[in-house]
């Protein structure tokens, strides 16, 4: 087995063995499956609302949640993976290069026949076996609660939509285990290694948002994404700020992946969006200086 | 000087040789300041459209024209107050745990326990050092913001805005001195400082973001853009009546709304700043009623999370060998 696959080995392994990353991870695909049960709950009371309301004669407009594509229901794993998935990977991510620093042992690492390279690359290539495993757990989970709610089994359309958006929710994640551990690397404490893609994150997934589309940071964690607006200089700082905001162009990817019919827009623009920053956070973890790996830790 | 004090002042002194400190506190009055003008840019599109469309119906000579819309300076704080929910708190939870985590690191604590400490010397001074700075920072960042609303958001503070703008800096203090005091807990209660860490963000996480988007997400009004009760053209007394019909569904959602102490100081700022149109313009002995339960919630929260924080805080869980 070559060294970069042995790093790979070695970062699932110390990944599986961490209780913390477990217990983010148990978080993670707890509530992802927890969010088909809440939308069913609550579209079942929308509808009860809707029917209350048909009854005592106060309207006459169609229910706004007949033939609701069965994808809805997993419409709110979107803001999950933003929120609990993001942090999940930055936590992954430094602490994977925090080990060998906080260990010491990456001296000895490199004592061996390995590139700085392969050492990184291996362990990102661990952090996405793992992470990948993660989300087919969560979409399998999502496919058997819909189709427990619907008494119908997903078709092949929707559950590559479903598989879609497990991908596009990969290529996120893995974005942020890439920031972590490039923080974890240059970071001079502990605290800032994981604080500094925390920061990062709020603004990627709050500030840059917020320039373009006026919308409220509590707005933000919608599933569907903010519309911009238009007037003043909404609209120059949305075209400057929306394609760095790459977590509203996932939340776009993802509604359309997810059927949701009130988002307009293409899941391909989104995936290519995450995969340019992928490969430009994948180019920067390769230009790591080699004496970054062995600086001392602070607390 | 109290062992408290002393201890109060060294940690004081150390943040204001940290740098990171002085980022945080930066980036957080950096995005209050966007929130205001992104707010005012917002009013001034609102206002345009507004103007257009008065135009429109000057020029049909059809329609009657509605009232313009009206700028509530205060409001214009709403994106502030939510950075401080959600940063503010994720700030105040990696202060907290940085005052303890050092200690560990550098080794310090057998040195500094072999000294005649008060058993709640060590917590009290490390809390009260980070209840002045809070003090500090939210005045600070209130200062900022008044700054902000008058020169950016063109709006006018009246003495009543200000006490207003006081009150709720009070409540910030109170919200960030409660996530300070759980972080310390709980980096004083685990054996790995980075799982201290990690364990409080997991906290923050639930209860700053998770548990208020699912009660967000359980709201019936919540299901359609704009609103549901508006989409069906819904008035006030009827939607209440119907939702009345819904009490044990509205009950179990605003439960686990109330159970994040984050809602209640969300409650409670976005009705002392008049962001929640209700309380808009209403005396302050009115809001200060009608938001005495989440007052009491919010102090009771900090208190208790300050008892436990010194509780926990013994020699022993201090020297607790790291693993």
């Amino acid at each position: 087995m070559n060294a970069f696959w042995t790093s790979a080995r070695h970062e699932v392994l110390s990944i599986t063995r961490a209780r913390i990353a477990q217990l983010l991870l148990v978080v993670f695909v707890g509530m992802v499956s927890a969010s088909a049960v809440i939308g069913w709950i609550t579209t079942r009371t929308v509808t009860a609302v809707y029917e209350g309301i048909l009854a005592a004669g106060l309207t006459t407009a169609a229910n706004p949640f007949t033939d609701v594509a069965p994808l809805y229901y997993a419409r709110n794993s979107a803001i999950y993976v933003v929120l609990i998935g993001c942090l999940m990977a930055i936590v992954l991510g430094a602490q994977a290069t925090l080990r060998d620093r906080k260990q010491g042992t990456s001296a000895l690492v490199l004592t061996r026949p390995l590139t700085l390279r392969a050492r990184l690359l291996g362990q990102l290539t661990g952090m996405g076996l793992v992470l990948a495993a993660v989300l087919l757990v969560s979409t399998l989970i999502s496919w058997v609660s819909i189709a427990v709610i619907t008494a119908v089994p997903l078709s092949g359309n929707l559950t590559a939509r479903l598989l879609g958006f497990a991908g596009a929710s990969w290529l996120l994640l893995m974005v942020f285990a890439i920031i972590g551990m490039i923080s974890g690397l240059f970071a001079r404490r502990e605290s800032t290694a994981f604080l500094a893609p925390f920061v990062v994150w709020s603004g990627i997934a709050f500030v840059l948002p917020q320039l373009g589309t006026a919308a409220r940071p509590v707005a933000l964690l919608n599933p569907v994404p903010a519309n911009p607006v238009t007037g003043d200089s909404f609209t120059a700082l949305s075209a400057l700020t929306g394609p760095f905001a790459i977590t509203e162009q996932f939340k776009t990817t993802a509604s359309v992946l997810l059927q949701n019919d009130l988002v307009a827009g293409s899941a391909v623009t989104g995936v290519l969006a995450l995969a340019i920053f992928l490969i430009a956070g994948v180019i920067a973890i390769t230009l790591v200086p080699r004496r970054k790996i062995r600086s001392a830790l602070h607390e | 000087m109290s062992d408290i004090a002393t201890v109060a002042r060294k940690e004081i002194l150390e943040l204001r040789r940290d740098r990171l400190f002085f980022i945080l506190i930066g980036f957080l009055a950096v995005v209050t300041v966007i929130s205001v003008a992104v707010g005012a840019a917002d009013f001034r599109a609102q206002l345009d459209a507004y103007n257009r469309y008065v135009a429109d119906v000057a020029a049909s000579g059809t329609g009657v024209t509605p009232a313009a819309p009206q700028l509530f300076p205060l409001q214009l704080l709403r994106g502030g107050m939510e950075y401080l929910e959600i940063l503010g708190a994720l700030f105040a939870i990696v202060l907290g745990y940085a005052s303890i985590a050092k200690e560990k690191h550098r080794g310090t604590l057998p040195l500094l326990l072999s000294r005649p400490v008060q058993r709640f010397a060590l917590v009290g001074g490390k809390i009260a050092s980070l209840a002045a700075i809070w003090g500090l920072v939210v005045l600070a960042l209130t200062v900022i913001s008044a700054i902000a609303v008058t020169t950016i958001g063109g709006g006018t503070l009246t003495g009543t805005d200000l006490a207003r703008l006081a009150l709720t800096c009070g409540f910030a203090w109170l919200y960030l001195v409660f996530w300070s005091a759980v972080a310390i807990a709980v980096t004083v209660l685990t054996r790995q400082l980075s799982a201290g860490l990690i364990i409080s963000l997991v906290i923050w996480l639930t209860f700053v973001l998770i548990i208020p988007q699912i009660g967000d997400t359980m709201d019936p009004d919540n299901q359609v853009p704009g609103g549901l009760f508006a989409a069906l053209q819904i008035q006030k007394p009827d939607e209440l009546a119907v939702l009345a019909q819904f009490a044990g569904f509205d009950g179990i959602r605003n439960g686990l709304e109330v159970s994040s102490v984050t809602k209640h100081f969300e409650r409670i700022a976005f009705a002392f700043l008049g962001i929640k149109d209700q309380y808009n313009q209403q005396p302050l002995s009115l809001v200060w009623v009608a938001m005495l339960p989440y007052i009491l919630a919010l102090t009771a929260a900090t208190l208790a999370s300050i008892v436990i924080a010194s509780a926990v805080t013994t020699r022993r869980a201090l020297q607790r060998k790291q693993s």
